[in-house]
C-alpha cells in the first residue's frame, strides 16, 4: 500500500527512535491520558457514573498497557534493540572478565592475523591480475633435446624454426622472440647496469600490453639502422625524468649508444621479470627498457638455438595440449627438413629438437604454488586452534555462568535468545580479535622485505587491499560462529531442573566436559602437525646451509661486463690481466681471480667432451666448463686435491691444459691417475680434437644448486671473456675491500659498471633464500600454535582446577598429600597431551608426505624430528599445567572445605 | 498472523486517512469515534489500535500532529492529512475500489446463481 520512499522514511524514523531511546513515551501517556478522559467525560455525559464510565474507557481501548507496548514497538525496531541490548551486554561481560576477554581476542587475532598475512602474500603472488591482458593464454615454446642433458625449459626453438612455426601454426593467435640483456645505462656521467630487452615487432601485441604515453615498438623499428629506440617503463620515466612528458623528446645512452625514446610502459608492467623466466638473466629482477630486436640475414636462416625466450598467446579456444601437440608435429617435420651440419657441436643433435608448450603462470608463479599451499593450510591450522581455544575459553566461561545462566532461564529468558547472547559475546571476540589480526598482518607485510627471498614473483607487492580485509572478516566471522556455536548450543540445554539440582555438587570427577577434553586433545594433535612439519622443514634447512659448496664464504667476488669499447679479443685479455694484476697487487689481498660463470649465480655453461682412453666415455656427455684466470682458485678457496693449479705461464704459453674436479676423476678415472690424461671438447663429428692435458683435480664445486650434487668439471686458463666475476680473497674487512675495489676498477676503466659485489657467503645466503623464507614462516607458524595449544592446556587445567578446589580440599582432609594432588593434576593433563600427541603423530605420519618436495636430506619420517616434537610437546605440556597443578597443590584443605 | 494484521492495518490506515480528508483535523478519540459511527457500528474496533497505526502514517509523512485544544477545552494531540497523505488517500482508494471490484466480479454471478 504505502509507497517505497514512505516506507524507507518510516525506517529511518524507526531507527533514529531505537537510538534515541524514549523521547515519545511521555508524550503518548499524556496523549493516551487526554484520550481516556474525552471518552469517561462522554460516559458520564450519557448517564454512567465517574468509575463505571472509565472502566468501560479502558476496555474500549484494549488495555492502557498494552497500548504503550504497541505504540512502543511501532517507534523503533525491536529486533535492532535487542541486538543493541545484547551487544552491550556481551561488551558488559567481556569488560568485568578481562583477562578472559583479553586472552580469547589475542588468541582470536593471532590466528586471524596468521591467515590474513598468508592470505595477503598468496594474494599478491597467485591471485591479483598481471598486466598482460588475458595471461593464461600466454605460454612459452620450448625446445628440449634428450641428448642435452640440461632441464627442458632452457632453449627456445632458433629463429629459422621459429619464424616457419610463426607462419604455418594454427595454435598461436601470435608470437614472439626476445632477448634478455643488461645495458650500461650513462645517467649524467654514473654508469648504472639496467635489465632490459630486446623485442620484435610482435611483443608488446603478444603480451597485450600498451604504452601510456608514446608508441610500442613496430616492424618498422626492428631494421638495422632504424632500432635505435627504445620504450621505457614509468619506474625509469619517473627516477631519470621526473615522469614529465616530454620524454619523446629525450634519448637514453646505453652502451655508448644514443637511444630515441618513443614510448613508456604503464607502471606495474616490468615484463620480463626475474621469476619470468625459467633460465633467465640471473641478474636481473625486472625489465626497465625494451629495444628493438634486429635479425640479421644469417640469423633468420640459423636453426640451432639461440640465446631468444619464444613466448606466444593462445588463439581463444585452443588449449596448451592441442598446441604442445600441433608444435611436437611441427618441430619433427623441421628436425627432417633442416638437417643439422655434423661438424658443429650441435649439429649431430638436429634430429632431436623437440617441443615443449608450458603455461606462463606454471613458469612464474608454478614452482611457489605448492609452497603457498603449504602455508596456507598452515595458518588454516592455527585458525582453527584459534578457535579451538576460544571455544575452550567461552565454554569454560559459560560453566561459570551457570547460575547466572541458570537464573535468567529461570525468569523466563528465551533460550533462543540465551544462545544469541553468547553468540553474540562470540562475535564481540571475532571483531576484537579482526582488528588486531589486521594490525598483526600489517607489521607482518612491514616485515615482509626482510624476508623476501628474491624469487618469489610478485612478493614485493603484497598489500592489504578489499580482497584481504574480506578475507581477515571472513575468517573473524568464521571463528566467532565456530567458537560460539558449541558453547551456545550446549547452554541453550540448561536444565532448569538440573541446574537447581546441581547447586551442591557442581562438577563431574574431571571438573570439566567431555567436550573441553576432546578440544584440547583436537588442538594438540593439530599443533604436533605443525610441529612436525616445521620440525622437517627446520632440519632441511639445516642440512642445506651446512652443506659443502666448496669454496670460501669470506671470498668477495664482483661482476665486470665489458661494453663495446672492447670488442678485440686482445683488449678482453689486456683488460682482465690488468684487473688481475692490480687486484692482487693491493695490500692485504691474497689471491684474485676471475671466472665467466661463477657458483650458485644461476648461469652455467655446458660443454660436451671426450676423456681419452677412458672406458667410461659415454655418447654426449657433458661437463660444466669455466674458464678462469691463473689465481681464480686460490681466491675461492677451492682445494688442489692432485697434480697442480694455472699458472701464469700456462697462459702465455697457450699450453693446452684443464683443470678438472673430483667428480669428473672419479667417475672417468676410477682406477688410475688422471695427471696427463687428455680431455676434447671439440667434437669434429666424433673425430675429437684439440685435446687438454688435465694437470691438476680440484675439489668439487656446488655450482647449480646447494641442494644438488656436484656434476663433472673442467676449467680452462682463459683471460679472453667479455664479462666475468672477479673473486678476491683477502685479509682485509670487507668493507675496506669493495671501496678498494671500486677504486682499482675506477682507475682501470671509470665506464664500466661493477655490480654484485658480495661474499661468497652471500651468494649461499641468496642461494638458500627460499628455504629460509620457508623454514622461517612454518617455525613462526607452529610456534603460535604451539602457544596457543598451551594457552588452551593451561586455561582448562587452571579452570577445572577452579572448579574441584572443594573435591581437593575433601581428598586433602581424607588424607591425601599434596604430591597426590599435583601428580593428579598432572596426570589429567598429561592424558589430554599424551592423546592429543599420539592423535597428531598419526595424522602427521600421513599429512608429512605432501612436503616431501620440500624437504632436502631427511626422510618425510625422520626420527629424530618426531622424537624432538613428541618431547616438545609433553615437555611443553607439564610446564603449562604445571601452574595450576601447583595451585591445586596448595589448596588448604579447610578453606576449601568452607567454601559455598 | 501477519496477513491478518497487514490486510486490518491497511484497511484502517485507510479509513483513518479518509476520515482525515472528510472531517480535516482530528484528535484520535474523536477519529476512532467517527470510524465506528461510519462504519454503521459494525466494525469492533479497539480503540488503542488507532495509535499505532497513526504513529505509522506519521512515520510515513501522511499525517502530522500538533498538540491543540477540544471541544470541550481539553488539551489533546490533533491529526491532519499532509500533502502526500492526500495523494496517498486519492491512491488507496483506486487501488482498494479495484480490488472490491475484482472481487464482486467473483462473486457476484455466484450469488446470482
Amino acid at each position: 500500500m504505502s509507497s517505497v520512499p514512505a516506507k524507507m522514511r518510516a525506517f529511518l524514523i524507526r531507527l533514529s527512535g531505537s537510538v534515541r531511546g524514549r523521547r515519545g513515551a511521555n508524550e503518548f501517556d499524556e496523549e493516551l491520558e487526554a484520550h481516556i478522559a474525552m471518552h469517561t467525560e462522554a460516559g458520564i455525559a450519557a448517564g454512567l457514573d465517574e468509575e463505571e464510565a472509565r472502566r468501560q474507557a479502558l476496555v474500549k481501548l484494549g488495555g492502557a498497557e498494552q497500548v504503550r507496548q504497541a505504540q512502543r514497538e511501532r517507534t523503533g525496531l525491536v529486533w535492532l534493540e535487542n541486538l543493541a541490548q545484547d551487544l552491550r551486554y556481551g561488551a558488559r561481560t567481556l569488560v568485568r572478565a578481562p583477562g578472559f576477554a583479553l586472552t580469547a581476542i589475542a588468541t582470536v587475532g593471532l590466528g586471524i592475523g596468521a591467515c590474513t598475512a598468508i592470505f595477503s602474500m598468496v594474494n599478491a603472488v597467485l591471485i591479483r591480475s598481471l598486466p598482460y591482458g588475458d595471461a593464461d593464454r600466454l605460454v612459452y615454446l620450448f625446445t628440449p633435446n634428450p641428448l642435452l642433458k640440461i632441464p627442458a625449459e632452457v632453449l627456445c626453438p632458433g629463429y629459422g624454426d621459429y619464424l616457419d612455426i610463426r607462419q604455418q601454426n594454427h595454435s598461436f593467435e601470435s608470437m614472439s622472440n626476445l632477448v634478455q640483456t643488461r645495458f650500461s645505462l650513462d645517467e649524467r656521467g654514473m654508469i648504472q647496469r639496467i635489465g632490459s630487452a630486446r623485442v620484435d615487432e610482435d611483443f608488446f601485441r603478444t603480451i597485450q600490453a600498451q604504452p601510456e604515453l608514446g608508441r610500442a615498438i613496430g616492424a618498422m623499428d626492428v631494421q638495422a639502422g632504424r632500432d635505435k629506440v627504445a620504450v621505457i617503463s614509468h619506474a625509469l620515466w619517473v627516477s631519470m625524468f621526473g615522469g614529465r612528458a616530454n620524454v619523446l623528446d629525450k634519448s637514453l645512452t646505453l652502451d655508448h649508444a644514443r637511444y630515441q625514446i618513443v614510448g613508456v610502459m604503464p607502471a606495474g608492467f616490468e615484463y620480463p621479470l626475474g621469476t619470468d623466466l625459467p633460465y633467465g638473466d640471473s641478474q636481473t629482477k625486472s625489465t626497465q627498457i625494451w629495444v628493438p630486436l634486429v635479425l640479421s640475414a644469417a640469423k633468420r636462416e640459423e636453426h640451432e638455438p639461440d640465446d631468444n625466450v619464444t613466448i606466444a598467446r593462445l588463439r581463444p579456444g585452443v588449449s596448451v595440449r592441442a598446441a604442445q601437440a600441433e608444435m611436437s608435429q611441427m618441430m619433427a617435420a623441421l628436425d627432417v627438413k633442416y638437417p643439422g651440419d655434423p661438424k658443429t657441436e650441435l649439429g649431430p643433435m638436429r634430429a632431436h629438437w623437440g617441443a615443449l608448450v608450458k603455461k606462463f603462470t606454471d613458469i612464474s608463479v608454478g614452482p611457489v604454488r605448492p609452497l603457498m599451499r603449504l602455508l596456507l593450510a598452515a595458518v588454516g591450522l592455527v585458525l582453527l586452534i584459534a578457535c579451538g581455544n576460544s571455544a575452550n575459553l567461552l565454554l569454560a566461561r559459560a560453566a561459570e555462568r551457570a547460575r547466572e545462566l541458570g537464573v535468567r532461564t529461570a525468569l523466563g529468558a528465551g533460550r533462543g535468545r540465551m544462545a544469541r547472547q553468547l553468540l553474540t559475546e562470540s562475535l564481540l571476540i571475532g571483531a576484537a580479535g579482526c582488528v588486531v589480526g589486521v594490525v598483526l598482518a600489517y607489521l607482518f607485510l612491514r616485515l615482509l622485505p626482510r624476508l623476501d627471498p628474491g624469487n618469489i614473483p610478485r612478493l614485493n607487492e603484497t598489500s592489504l587491499d578489499w580482497r584481504v580485509l574480506l578475507v581477515a572478516a571472513g575468517a573473524a566471522l568464521f571463528t566467532s560462529v565456530v567458537a560460539g556455536l558449541l558453547p551456545a548450543w550446549r547452554s541453550s540445554r540448561v536444565e532448569l531442573t538440573e541446574f537447581l539440582k546441581a547447586q551442591g555438587a557442581r562438577a563431574g570427577s574431571r571438573g570439566h566436559s567431555g567436550t573441553q577434553s576432546a578440544l584440547i586433545v583436537a588442538q594438540t594433535a593439530m599443533v604436533v602437525v605443525l610441529l612436525a612439519g616445521a620440525g622437517l622443514l627446520i632440519r632441511s634447512y639445516i642440512k642445506v646451509v651446512t652443506v659443502d659448496a666448496g669454496f670460501s664464504q669470506s671470498t668477495v667476488a664482483f661482476n665486470v661486463s665489458l661494453d663495446d669499447g672492447y670488442k678485440e679479443p686482445e683488449q678482453q685479455v689486456a683488460f682482465f690481466k690488468h684487473v688481475a694484476e692490480s687486484l692482487n697487487a693491493l695490500p692485504g689481498v691474497i689471491a684474485a681471480g676471475a671466472v665467466n660463470k661463477l657458483p650458485l649465480s644461476n648461469s652455467e655453461s655446458i660443454t660436451m667432451m671426450f676423456v681419452e682412453g677412458s672406458h667410461s666415455n659415454k655418447e654426449f656427455q657433458q661437463a660444466e666448463a669455466r674458464y678462469v684466470t691463473p689465481k681464480y682458485f686460490e681466491a675461492m678457496g677451492i682445494p688442489l686435491l692432485a697434480g697442480r693449479y694455472l699458472t701464469e705461464e700456462d697462459y702465455s704459453r697457450r699450453s693446452q691444459v684443464a683443470i678438472i674436479n673430483k667428480r669428473l676423476a672419479d667417475i672417468y678415472f676410477p682406477n688410475r691417475n688422471p695427471i696427463g690424461a687428455r680431455i676434447s671438447t671439440d667434437r669434429e663429428a666424433d673425430g675429437w680434437k684439440d685435446f687438454n692435458t688435465v694437470v691438476g683435480v680440484v675439489g668439487d664445486v656446488r655450482h647449480v644448486s646447494l641442494e644438488e650434487e656436484a656434476e663433472p668439471q673442467m676449467y680452462y686458463g682463459n683471460y679472453q671473456m667479455n664479462g666475468a666475476y672477479v673473486a678476491v680473497r683477502s685479509r682485509l674487512p670487507g668493507s675496506i675491500l669493495t671501496s678498494e675495489i671500486r677504486a682499482t676498477l675506477k682507475g682501470i676503466d671509470p665506464q664500466l659498471a661493477i655490480t654484485d659485489i658480495r661474499t661468497m657467503g652471500d651468494w649461499v645466503s641468496l642461494a638458500s633464500a627460499r628455504r629460509r623464507f620457508q623454514t622461517s614462516l612454518l617455525a613462526a607458524f607452529a610456534g603460535i600454535a604451539l602457544v596457543l595449544g598451551l594457552v588452551g592446556l593451561y586455561g582448562l587445567m587452571a579452570f577445572s582446577v577452579n572448579r574441584r578446589t572443594r573435591e581437593v580440599g575433601i581428598r586433602m582432609a581424607l588424607g591425601a598429600k599434596r604430591r597426590d594432588v599435583l601428580m593428579l593434576v598432572l596426570r589429567n593433563a598429561g592424558v589430554l597431551i599424551g592423546t592429543g600427541l599420539i592423535a597428531g603423530l598419526a595424522c602427521a605420519w600421513v599429512t608429512t608426505r605432501v612436503m616431501r618436495s620440500f624437504l632436502f636430506g631427511v626422510s618425510e619420517h625422520d626420527p629424530m624430528t618426531v622424537s624432538a616434537v613428541s618431547l616438545l610437546m609433553i615437555v611443553c605440556g607439564i610446564v603449562a599445567a604445571l601452574v595450576p597443578a601447583r595451585r591445586a597443590a596448595s589448596i588448604e584443605p579447610m578453606r576449601a572445605l568452607r567454601m559455598e | 498472523m501477519g496477513d491478518k494484521t497487514d490486510v486490518w492495518q491497511g484497511t484502517l490506515a485507510l479509513m483513518i486517512l479518509k476520515t482525515l480528508e472528510t472531517m480535516g483535523p482530528q484528535h484520535g478519540y474523536g477519529l476512532a469515534r467517527r470510524i465506528e459511527q461510519t462504519s454503521g457500528d459494525l466494525l469492533q474496533l479497539n480503540y488503542g489500535t488507532l495509535y499505532p497505526a497513526l504513529l505509522k502514517l506519521e512515520q510515513e509523512g501522511y499525517v502530522r500532529s500538533q498538540w491543540g485544544t477540544s471541544d470541550n477545552n481539553r488539551k489533546a494531540k490533533f491529526y491532519e492529512l499532509t500533502k502526500a497523505g492526500q495523494k496517498q488517500v486519492r491512491r488507496a482508494t483506486a487501488d482498494w475500489e479495484q480490488t472490491t471490484e475484482i472481487l464482486s466480479r467473483f462473486l457476484t454471478p455466484a450469488e446470482e446463481a
